[in-house]
């Protein structure tokens, strides 16, 4: 099985990267971090003896990605499964925030997963089935005020997910959203999920299970998954409630636990 | 003048450690995580006596490239100015996580640090040491106890559990200086482990986020000063002849538990040379 992973030296990356190492599988790694690329490798390659190769590449960049591909066809390389992991929010209100930044968001987290994933969707083994992750988020459930852009972002790989699920299907392509709640990926996260008290720990699922439950999910049937049946209590009681009353509540709620915390950058997940 | 290395020295136990060792005489090399306090440890610790040298080195030590720069950094300073000796490593930086976390290396962050940093520094510093006749002092733990190594899933991705990764790692800190004795007794390193007690420190509350956060602020107000330790790792550092037991509490030997084996310290030290990708060798050449 060769495995394609974007993201793959941050925290989610990284726990994704192990679940498949500890299963055997071969990897090709890619972020925009060379040296934590460089680091993961060796871990993986130390722990389970797996086949890993890695290229850093700015996924947002068309000629990255090509230079990229040229390396990928020059070996001939095809794949089994793509786990887009890779993405990144700025916390913090939409006029708080530089307006690059917020247009940044929207272009590694659609544009580019849409780039890597026609190239290696492309590049898939025949006659093969096909394992395409999207990490999208719970925000992808709501209308988040305070995080509009990156909850809007993840909604669009939510839908993108529910529709290629069914484009492909007789392609032989299994399709999975992944929708976690917070996740201990890094020190910002962390003090991230403690800023937000009771809630941002209830609403936390751990690391190591998250992606155990998503490849065995991704092997099995695709679909949507929201880890914890916490955070599928309230992503079904969303769904019952106008919109609005949803964005009211969540506006309440981060705006109390911004105020707790200084808005800091990370990639990768909540 | 002799030299101690310590790591996590910018506070709690290793800070209390680094003063009374300044106090023998000792010239101090320490290791900080926090930039901040690596800079006000380092001004306090030089200022307790006239002829104090310390100098606290920033690291992330639980980033396996963190140890090997320190590490240079530190044979660097034992070359210039103490003959290439170190006369004491005390691996004493520790963490407690909440939640399942991973080093850079994809490695959860409290195996990595409470013992595969304090692996591979030891690793790094093993002929200066022997140069010295030095001390390798590891900081365990009680906790240790009623507890096995899970050797088919070290970093606990199968159910991860506070307790559990810390209590773990704690082991891995005894069978470690175990594996260190059975090899390089010969050699004239001797190591130990110092059990501290509940002391009143701030592990609990770094970066852990969660439960722990709540319980270990509860907790800690129960424990002594990191002064108390501290007289038990300066006895081990200047006890001659250096003491022969493997444990200590209160600057006297303890039980500890029945899983620190021969058989199991040559296994956790095949998987950490591994995951470190070193090899101890058989005889420290100098």
């Amino acid at each position: 099985m060769n495995v394609f992973i974007t993201g793959a030296s941050g925290g989610l990356g990284r726990a994704l990267a192990n679940e498949c190492g500890k299963r055997g599988y071969n990897l090709f790694l890619t972020d925009i971090n060379a040296q934590g690329l460089k680091s993961i490798q060796l871990g993986l390659e130390r722990q389970f003896g797996v086949t890993v190769t890695t290229a850093a590449c700015d996924l947002t960049s068309d000629e990255s990605v090509d230079q990229l591909l040229e390396t990928i066809d020059a070996y001939g390389i095809r794949f089994d499964m793509l786990l887009n992991v890779a993405g990144l929010d700025f916390e913090g209100g939409f006029l708080e925030r530089a307006r690059r930044d917020i247009i940044r968001i929207i272009s590694l987290n659609n544009e580019a997963t849409l780039r890597i994933t026609h190239a290696v969707l492309s590049r898939r083994r025949e006659n093969h089935p096909f394992y395409l992750l999207f990490t999208s988020s719970l925000a992808s459930m709501y209308p988040m005020p305070l995080k509009a852009t990156y909850a809007a972002s993840k909604r669009f790989l939510l839908d993108i997910a529910v529709a290629l699920r069914e484009e492909l299907k007789d392609k032989q392509v299994n399709v999975l959203a992944l929708c976690p709640g917070g996740l201990a990926t890094t020190r910002e996260a962390m003090s991230g999920i403690a800023a937000q008290g009771f809630w941002g720990g209830a609403t936390t699922n751990p690391l190591e299970h998250v992606s155990r439950q998503t490849i065995n999910r991704l092997l099995h049937r695709g679909g949507v998954l929201v880890p914890g049946a916490l955070n599928r209590t309230l992503t079904f009681f969303g769904k019952l409630l106008p919109r609005r009353w949803v964005a009211a509540a969540i506006y309440h709620r981060w705006n109390k636990a911004q105020k707790a915390w200084s808005p800091v950058e990370f990639s990768a997940g909540r | 003048m002799k030299t101690a290395v310590i790591t996590g020295a910018s506070s709690g136990i290793g800070y209390a450690t680094s003063a009374e060792l300044i106090q023998k005489g000792y010239r101090i090399i320490g290791i900080g995580r926090d930039k901040t306090r690596c800079e006000e440890s380092e001004h306090l610790l030089n200022a307790l006596s006239s002829n104090a040298k310390a100098t606290i080195l920033q690291a992330d030590l639980m980033q396996q490239r963190e140890v090997e720069r320190v590490a240079t950094e530190i044979s660097q300073l034992l070359e210039q100015e103490n003959e290439n000796k170190l006369d004491v490593l005390i691996n004493n930086a520790g963490c407690v996580r909440s939640w399942y976390t991973t080093t850079e290396e994809g490695y959860e962050q409290q195996f990595a640090l409470n013992h595969l940093a304090s692996f591979l520094l030891t690793y790094r510093l093993l002929p200066q040491l022997k140069r010295a006749q030095g001390r390798v002092i590891m900081t365990g733990s009680e906790s240790h106890k009623h507890m096995r190594m899970h050797w088919n899933d070290l970093m606990l991705t199968r159910g991860y559990n506070p307790l559990t990764a810390y209590k773990q790692s704690k082991l891995a800190n005894i069978l470690f200086a175990k594996g260190l004795n059975e090899r390089y007794l010969n050699d004239g390193i001797t190591s130990y482990v110092v059990d501290p007690g509940l002391v009143c420190t701030d592990i609990g509350c770094k970066n852990t986020g969660g439960l722990v956060d709540w319980i270990w602020k509860l907790r800690k107000k129960h424990g002594c000063q990191p002064e108390v330790p501290a007289k038990t790792y300066v006895y081990l550092c200047e006890t001659q002849p250096a003491p022969r037991e493997l444990y200590y509490y209160f600057c006297k030997p303890n039980r500890y538990s029945c899983q620190v084996t021969h058989e199991n310290a040559d296994k956790l030290f095949a998987a950490s040379e591994k995951l470190c990708g070193i090899q101890y060798p058989a005889r420290i050449k100098t």
